[in-house]
C-alpha cells in the first residue's frame, strides 16, 4: 500500500560544470573565470571511465550525464532506482546543430542518422536507463530556465506519494560555441562582465527514506508563472505550511544571480519585498548561467547543509563571513521574470 | 478511493481537420488524412504525409495573431487545440482556479529555426526566432495567448511526449496541486524529423500499414491535442459534466536501445500492466486497445507481442489510427487521447485501415472498425517514444 | 583490393568514431557485427550512408545491409563490383 510522506532525501549528488569534476572542490577553492563570457567544462578523462569504444558515439552531454549518472549510483549504493527524471532546457544541442547544419548547407540526402537519433532531448534519460537497465519511470522535462525545478517536483511528488522509492534526478544542458553566439544575440546569455555561461551535468539520487550520508531533506517545490506578488507570496506560504517550517527559521536564501542585469534586476526588487532580512546565496558566479544551472545552486545548497557551513564566498554580501550550523536554505530562481520556483531544503 | 482526475474538455488539431466534430467523422466514415505533401518544403515528396490543412497565416489569422508577432507552427497548432478544449469545458478567461498547462513537444520551434538558420549565422534579421526554438518557448507562446496559466511546462519525451503531459496533468490534478490542468502535446512536421526518420529507413512511401504482415514504415504526422483535467469531487461546483475519468496510467522504459524497441516488448508489457494495476482493473475490463502502432516492422512486432501477453485471456478489439493521422510524433499520445475519449462517448471502435494480412507472429489482428455491439467501459492508449520511453494512459466511462 | 580494404577500414574508423581501434587490428573475415567489431543496427545506417556517400550505391532495403556487411572483406568485394564512384 501507499503511504504519504512529506520529506524526501537527497543521497548523494555527482557534478561535471565549470567547476572540478566530480568533486565538491568548490567549497573550498572555487575556479574564477575572470572576464570569459564563454566557459565550457572541465572534463574529467572519459578514457578513465569508460571501456574502449563505450562512448564511441556519446557527445559531450551525454559522456557527462552517464558518468555523473553511474557516480551517484555508486555514491548511493542504488543501482537501480525506480525512476529516472532528468531536466534539460535545450538537450542535445550539439548532435542537433550538427544534423541541422548539415540538412541546411548540404540538402536532404546522406545525413547521419546516429546525430538524429542522438539529437532527442530524452536520449539522455533513456542512455542512462539502458545503461542501469532501469524499467522504472522515465521522463524529461524542457522547460527553459525552469527544467530543473520540474523534474524536481515530479520526483517529489512521485516520492511523497509513495510510488516510487528512489529516483535519479539530472539536470544537463551542454553549450556550443554556435548556440552562445545565438543566445548572447537574444540577450540570454554573455553580455556583462561577472556573468559568464557554463555548462551543466548534476545527477543526484533522492530517496523516500534517508541513509547515513544523505546530504539534506528536500521539503517541497513551487512553481508559478506570471505571479502576481500576492501569488509569489502565496506559495512561499504553501511551501513553508507544507513542510512546517516558519520563515524565521530560513537560515539563507539561495537566488540565481547571473551578473546579467536583465536577469539580476528582478531579485533587487522581489528579494528584501519576499525574504525580508534573509542574507542572500549565489552560485551562478561559480557555475556560470545554463538553462539548467538551477539544479547546480540546488547541489551547493545540499553540500552546505551537509556540510553544516556556508562558505564566505557564496554569500552576495561580501562583509559576510562563513556560516556554520546551517539548517534550512531556501531556493528562489526565475527565468525572464516568467517563470519563479521556490525550493526548501532543510538539513537532515 | 483516491482521487481521479476527469476530462471535461477536448480539442484537436490534426490530419483529420481541425476539431473534435471532423476528426469524429473521419474516423466513423474511415477517411484517412494522410496524402502527399502540400505544406511542408521538403525534397522527400515521396513520402505520404498527415499535415494539418491549415498553413500558418491560415491559423495566425484564425487566431486573431498580429502578423508581425513570431510564432511557431507547433505553438498555433497548440492554440487551435487548446482553445477548443476549453470552450468545450466551458472555461472562462476569469474563472478564479488555478490552473496549469503541460505540453508535450520536441522538435518545438525547429520548423522555424530550419528555415532561418542560415539568417541566423548571417546576421541580424531573423533573431525573434532564436527565441521560438525551445520547447518551452513553444508551451509558453500557447500559454500567452490564453493568459490564464498559472503554471506552465515542458515534457519532451519524443513520440510519448503527450502522453506524459496527461500523465503529469492527471498527477497535479490528484495532488490537488492545480484546480485543472490543460494536458497534451503539440508538433508540427518539420523537415530535420522527416529527414532524422528517414536516415533510419523506418518511413512508408505509400499509406501505412500497422499490425499488417506486410507493413514498410510509418507515414509521419502532426498535430495538437489537449485534454481539460479536473477533481472529479470539484466539478459540482463549475456545473460541468465529465466525459470521462483517467483511471490509469503508467510510464516505463523498455531500456533496450535508443531507437529500437525489444522484440517481446517488456517495456510495452510494463507500462499497460502497471496501468492496468494503478486503475485497480484487469485485462478483461478493458473494452478497446488504442495501439501505438505506428507501422513500422519493429513497434508493431514488440507491441503486438505485448499484447498478447497480457490479454492472454482475450485480447479486446485493437486498432492503430495512425493509419488515418500519421504519426504526430509529439502530439500522437494527445491526438489518441482524444480518438479514444470520443470512442468511449459513442461507443464505436476506430477502424485499424489498410490492414490486408495478418503478421505470423501474432495471434490478433487489428479490428476493422464500427459501432460497438456493447457499450465501450474502459479504453486503454499506448503512446512509446524512443529510448523505449512506453506509457499507456486508461480513459473510463464515469 | 587489399587498398580498397585499408581504405575501408580507415572510413569505418572515421565514420563510427571508433578512436580505441586501429586499421590492422582489424582482421579482413572477422564480423563486423556481434562479437567481432562489435558493431550494432545504428552502425548499420551509418555504413549504408557511407556507402552512398563515397561510392555512389544506394542500399534501399536495410535488411541487405546484413549480407554486404559481414566482415570487411565481403563489403569491400561488394563495393568493388558495384561501385559507381
Amino acid at each position: 500500500m501507499m503511504s504519504r510522506t512529506n520529506d524526501v532525501y537527497i543521497l548523494a549528488a555527482k557534478q561535471i560544470s565549470v567547476q572540478p569534476p566530480l568533486s565538491d572542490e568548490w567549497m573550498e577553492a572555487p575556479l574564477r573565470y575572470g572576464e570569459q563570457p564563454y566557459v565550457r567544462a572541465v572534463d574529467p578523462d572519459y578514457k578513465q571511465h569508460f571501456a574502449p569504444n563505450e562512448a564511441r558515439r556519446l557527445g559531450k552531454i551525454l559522456k557527462r550525464a552517464l558518468l555523473t549518472s553511474r557516480q551517484a549510483m555508486t555514491a548511493s549504493g542504488i543501482a537501480k532506482p525506480d525512476a529516472v527524471v532528468t531536466a534539460t532546457g535545450l538537450g542535445c544541442i550539439d548532435n542537433t546543430e550538427l544534423f541541422l547544419d548539415a540538412l541546411v548547407r548540404e540538402g536532404e540526402a546522406l545525413l547521419k542518422p546516429s546525430y538524429f537519433m542522438q539529437s532527442t532531448h530524452n536520449s539522455v534519460s533513456s542512455l542512462i536507463a539502458i545503461d542501469a537497465r532501469c524499467h522504472g519511470y522515465n521522463s524529461t522535462y524542457a522547460h527553459n530556465g525552469t527544467s530543473f525545478e520540474c523534474a524536481l517536483e515530479d520526483t517529489f511528488m512521485q516520492l511523497s506519494r509513495g510510488q516510487i522509492q528512489t529516483a535519479l534526478v539530472g539536470a544537463h544542458d551542454e553549450m556550443t560555441p554556435g548556440y552562445f553566439a545565438l543566445l548572447s544575440r537574444i540577450g540570454y546569455l554573455g553580455h556583462a562582465p561577472g556573468g559568464f555561461s557554463g555548462e551543466v551535468a548534476l545527477s543526484m539520487m533522492l530517496a523516500a527514506k534517508p541513509q547515513e550520508r544523505s546530504l539534506c531533506r528536500l521539503r517541497g517545490v513551487e512553481m508559478e508563472y506570471h505571479p502576481t506578488g500576492e501569488a509569489l507570496r502565496q506559495a512561499l506560504r504553501r511551501l513553508l505550511q507544507g513542510a512546517q517550517c516558519r520563515m524565521e527559521e530560513v537560515d539563507a536564501v539561495m537566488v540565481g544571480l547571473s551578473g546579467q542585469p536583465s536577469n539580476d534586476d528582478a531579485y533587487a526588487s522581489i528579494c528584501p519585498e519576499l525574504f525580508p532580512h534573509k542574507q542572500l546565496l549565489r552560485y551562478k558566479h561559480l557555475f556560470g548561467e545554463s538553462y539548467t544551472a538551477p539544479g547546480l545552486g540546488v547541489y551547493a545548497a545540499a553540500v552546505c547543509l551537509h556540510r553544516q557551513r556556508i562558505p564566505a564566498h557564496l554569500f552576495v554580501d561580501c562583509e559576510s563571513g562563513e556560516q556554520r550550523g546551517v539548517r534550512h536554505i531556501l531556493f528562489y530562481n526565475h527565468f525572464e521574470e516568467k517563470n519563479h520556483s521556490l525550493i526548501l531544503l532543510s538539513a537532515c | 478511493m483516491p482521487r481521479k482526475a476527469a476530462i471535461t474538455g477536448i480539442g484537436v488539431v490534426s490530419a483529420l481537420g481541425a476539431g473534435r466534430e471532423p476528426t469524429l467523422a473521419a474516423l466513423r466514415e474511415g477517411r484517412t488524412g494522410i496524402a502527399p505533401v502540400r505544406y511542408l518544403k521538403t525534397s522527400h515528396t515521396e513520402f505520404l504525409v498527415g499535415e494539418v490543412k491549415l498553413s500558418d497565416e491560415e491559423m495566425t489569422r484564425a487566431l486573431r495573431i498580429p502578423e508581425s508577432q513570431a510564432t511557431t507552427r507547433t505553438s498555433l497548432m497548440g492554440m487551435v487545440a487548446v482553445r477548443e478544449a476549453l470552450a468545450h469545458a466551458r472555461l472562462q478567461r476569469k474563472s478564479g482556479l488555478r490552473i496549469a498547462l503541460v505540453s508535450g513537444t520536441t522538435v518545438g520551434g525547429m520548423d522555424k529555426s530550419e528555415q532561418y538558420y542560415l539568417d541566423f549565422l548571417a546576421g541580424d534579421t531573423q533573431n525573434a526566432y532564436i527565441s521560438t526554438h525551445s520547447c518551452g518557448a513553444c508551451t509558453e507562446m500557447i500559454a500567452d495567448y490564453f493568459g490564464i496559466f498559472s503554471r506552465v511546462q515542458t515534457i519532451s519525451t519524443a513520440c510519448s511526449s503527450a502522453a506524459n503531459a496527461i500523465m503529469l496533468g492527471a498527477m497535479l490534478v490528484e495532488e490537488g496541486r492545480v484546480d485543472v490542468a490543460v494536458a497534451g502535446g503539440s508538433e508540427c512536421l518539420t523537415k530535420f524529423h522527416l529527414n532524422g526518420f528517414n536516415t533510419l529507413m523506418i518511413l512508408d512511401r505509400g499509406q501505412c500499414k500497422p499490425f499488417d504482415a506486410r507493413r514498410a514504415g510509418l507515414n509521419l504526422g502532426e498535430g495538437a491535442a489537449y485534454l481539460v483535467l479536473e477533481a472529479e469531487d470539484a466539478l459540482g461546483g463549475r456545473g460541468v459534466e465529465p466525459l470521462c475519468r483517467i483511471s490509469g496510467y503508467a510510464n516505463t522504459c523498455d531500456a533496450y536501445h535508443q531507437t529500437a524497441s525489444s522484440p517481446n516488448g517488456d517495456g510495452a508489457y510494463l507500462s499497460m500492466a502497471k496501468a492496468l494495476e494503478a486503475a485497480q482493473l484487469t485485462p478483461q475490463d478493458i473494452s478497446y486497445i488504442n495501439a501505438h502502432g505506428t507501422g513500422t516492422e519493429n513497434n508493431d512486432l514488440s507491441e503486438g507481442q505485448a499484447i498478447q501477453r497480457l490479454f492472454c485471456g482475450g485480447i479486446p478489439p485493437v486498432s492503430s489510427t495512425k493509419s488515418f493521422t500519421g504519426h504526430a510524433t509529439s502530439a500522437a499520445g494527445g491526438v489518441e487521447a482524444v480518438i479514444s475519449t470520443l470512442a468511449l462517448q459513442h461507443s464505436f471502435i476506430p477502424a485499424n485501415l489498410n490492414f490486408a494480412q495478418p503478421m505470423p507472429e501474432l495471434s490478433f489482428t487489428p479490428a476493422a472498425g464500427g459501432d460497438s455491439p456493447a457499450p465501450l467501459r474502459h479504453v486503454l492508449s499506448n503512446s512509446f517514444g524512443f529510448g523505449g520511453n512506453d506509457t499507456s494512459l486508461i480513459f473510463s466511462k464515469i | 583490393m587489399e587498398e580498397l580494404i585499408l581504405q575501408l577500414k580507415q572510413e569505418i574508423i572515421k565514420v563510427l568514431n571508433l578512436e580505441d581501434v586501429k586499421p590492422e587490428t582489424i582482421a579482413d573475415d572477422a564480423p563486423l557485427f556481434g562479437d567481432g567489431l562489435g558493431l550494432d543496427s545504428i552502425d548499420a545506417l551509418e555504413l549504408i550512408v557511407l556507402m552512398e556517400k563515397t561510392y555512389g550505391i544506394k542500399l534501399e532495403d536495410p535488411a541487405r545491409g546484413r549480407e554486404i556487411f559481414k566482415s570487411i572483406r565481403v563489403m569491400a568485394e561488394y563495393i568493388h563490383a558495384n561501385r559507381r564512384k
